[in-house]
């Protein structure tokens, strides 16, 4: 069965020969005539479908358009043209520590974060304990986040994060954070995750752990939709450099 | 594909969130926000009082009344132009209604100024004035008065992630709002054939009802009221109408 049904899937964005931020700026661009735009595909015509339960890794390079799938697959932008379809309620995760405040404590943002999450309020009180345990923070619950380190308040997100039960999870980069200690953490949390079936998209320069966890994998390369197959075929194909022209990395 | 999702706890937490920081930090916290109306009252009521001899009958409290709806509106429209900018982050990576933004930031300004509000009917009762039961009519204004924040909030906040320069555009126009509005002065002053005009604004016209509920004992014409809650409506719609379409595609641009 198909969870994720997305067909010719296309987003443009359109750059401003000269970028007018203001209304000043805009008025006076009409006035002399001057608007001028440049058209940029981040996707062009990407087809693909999912079903239940599969981990499907998406590696390309920089600006290849990973983020933007997966942030119109999550429904924070809308694509320019084409459709798609999720069967279930998606999380977009594409940053961790997204509404963290440095101002509050880690208690005051777990309750924030997990407001952003969708938690309710009583089940963030129950969880509370075991999140901050599971960060390893439990003794600075009442220290404010600027006191934290980078991958101390990482973990006190990813921590919440998990407490989440979407059916279609949309990961970017997320195991780029954290030490040693943490990431084999992840790990387990995101193995825990497909023993239950969910279905997950994942983002990673790091092909080892896309070789590892993902059933298959997608190629992106200047928006389009190179190669959608078995894992440990696309990347030999991305490694190996069968791109043709733009594989000299 | 969507699940009904109670917004209630984010915006609650949103909310909250903006009220502590606008004042953190600050020795005195929340009691700045309560002294800036009595800073503006005591300026005001000396420069209009004593320099330029007004003289309307309890000007203090007259003064008062519209210093605080009227702060009320100019903080909360304010906050709007700022906060999408300022929760960028939240907007570009999660998939949560922005929706849910600028109702937080609507409600956080609310607060202060139900704190104000109810402060000033204690100081109107303790310097020995009273009201009859047509103070309740403040109630339904205070309801028509959020309302129309919303609608210009909706309006405004899509026009600020667009135009980098909105908020000063914005700072000015609230300039010449204040004054085309019967806070330090009478409405009856303003000239007969520009009246007409005049009275469409709804701030005006929101202003002298409650004026009239509370320090004259008076309560409103219907007609006037449903004027007023027309001109609110439709500000409204058209605040969600635009809000509606443009703040996706503003999101990006960020």
């Amino acid at each position: 069965m198909n969870v994720i049904d997305a067909a010719r899937i296309t987003k443009r964005f359109r750059i401003p020969h000269e970028k007018k931020t203001t209304l000043f700026e805009t008025a006076l661009g009409y006035v002399k005539n001057q608007v001028t735009y440049e058209d940029f595909y981040a996707l062009r015509d990407v087809s693909f479908t999912v079903k239940r339960g599969e981990t499907t890794g998406l590696i390309g390079k920089n600006g290849s358009g990973k983020t933007t799938l997966l942030k119109i697959l999550g429904g924070i932008i809308k694509p320019t043209e084409g459709a798609f379809h999720l069967e279930g309620v998606a999380a977009p995760l594409l940053s961790l520590n997204v509404g963290f405040h440095h101002e509050l404590t880690a208690e005051e943002n777990l309750f924030l974060y997990g407001a952003i999450l969708g938690i309710p309020r009583k089940e963030i009180r129950e969880k509370l304990r075991e999140v901050l345990r599971f960060a390893g923070v439990e003794r600075f619950k009442d220290t404010k986040l600027k006191n934290f380190s980078s991958g101390m308040t990482a973990r006190l997100a990813f921590a919440m994060m998990v407490q989440t039960d979407p059916d279609i999870l949309l990961l970017d980069e997320i195991f780029a954070v954290g030490d040693k200690d943490f990431i084999p953490q992840c790990i387990s949390v995101f193995r825990d995750y497909k023993r239950r079936g969910k279905t997950i998209l994942i983002t990673s320069h790091d092909t080892k752990l896309i070789a590892e966890h993902c059933d298959k994998t997608m190629l992106l390369e200047d928006g389009n939709l190179i190669m959608f197959d078995e894992t440990r075929k696309v990347i030999d194909y991305y490694m190996n450099g069968n791109g043709g022209p733009h594989s000299q990395l | 594909m969507k699940k009904n999702r109670n917004y209630l706890n984010l915006i609650y937490e949103l909310s909250w969130l903006d009220f502590k920081l606008k004042y953190y930090g600050s020795v005195l916290g929340i009691f700045w926000s309560l002294l800036k109306p009595f800073m503006m009252l005591g300026i005001l009521y000396v420069v209009f009082f004593h320099f330029l001899k007004v003289g309307i009958p309890d000007y203090q409290v007259y003064l008062l009344l519209g210093i605080i709806i009227w702060n009320f509106f100019a903080d909360a429209t304010t906050d709007s132009t700022q906060n999408m900018a300022a929760k960028a982050n939240l907007l570009q990576k999660t998939n949560l209604p922005p929706f849910i933004v600028v109702v937080s930031s609507v409600i956080q300004s609310f607060w202060t100024f139900v704190i104000t509000l109810g402060i000033f009917l204690a100081l109107f009762l303790i310097l020995g004035f009273h009201f009859t039961w047509s103070v309740m009519m403040l109630l339904f204004l205070v309801i028509i008065l959020v309302f129309l924040v919303f609608g210009v909030a909706l309006i405004i906040a899509p026009l600020s992630m667009h135009f980098k320069d909105f908020r000063h555009i914005w700072d000015i126009f609230l300039q010449m709002l204040f004054w085309v509005t019967p806070i330090v002065y009478q409405y009856t002053n303003v000239p007969e054939k520009y009246l007409k005009w005049y009275l469409l604004n709804p701030i005006a016209r929101i202003v002298i009802d409650a004026r009239n509920a509370v320090l004259y004992n008076h309560v409103p014409e219907v007609k006037q009221l449903l004027i007023t809650t027309g001109i609110v409506a439709l500000i409204c719609f058209a605040g969600l109408a635009i809000f509606k379409k443009y703040n996706r595609a503003f999101i990006e641009e960020l």
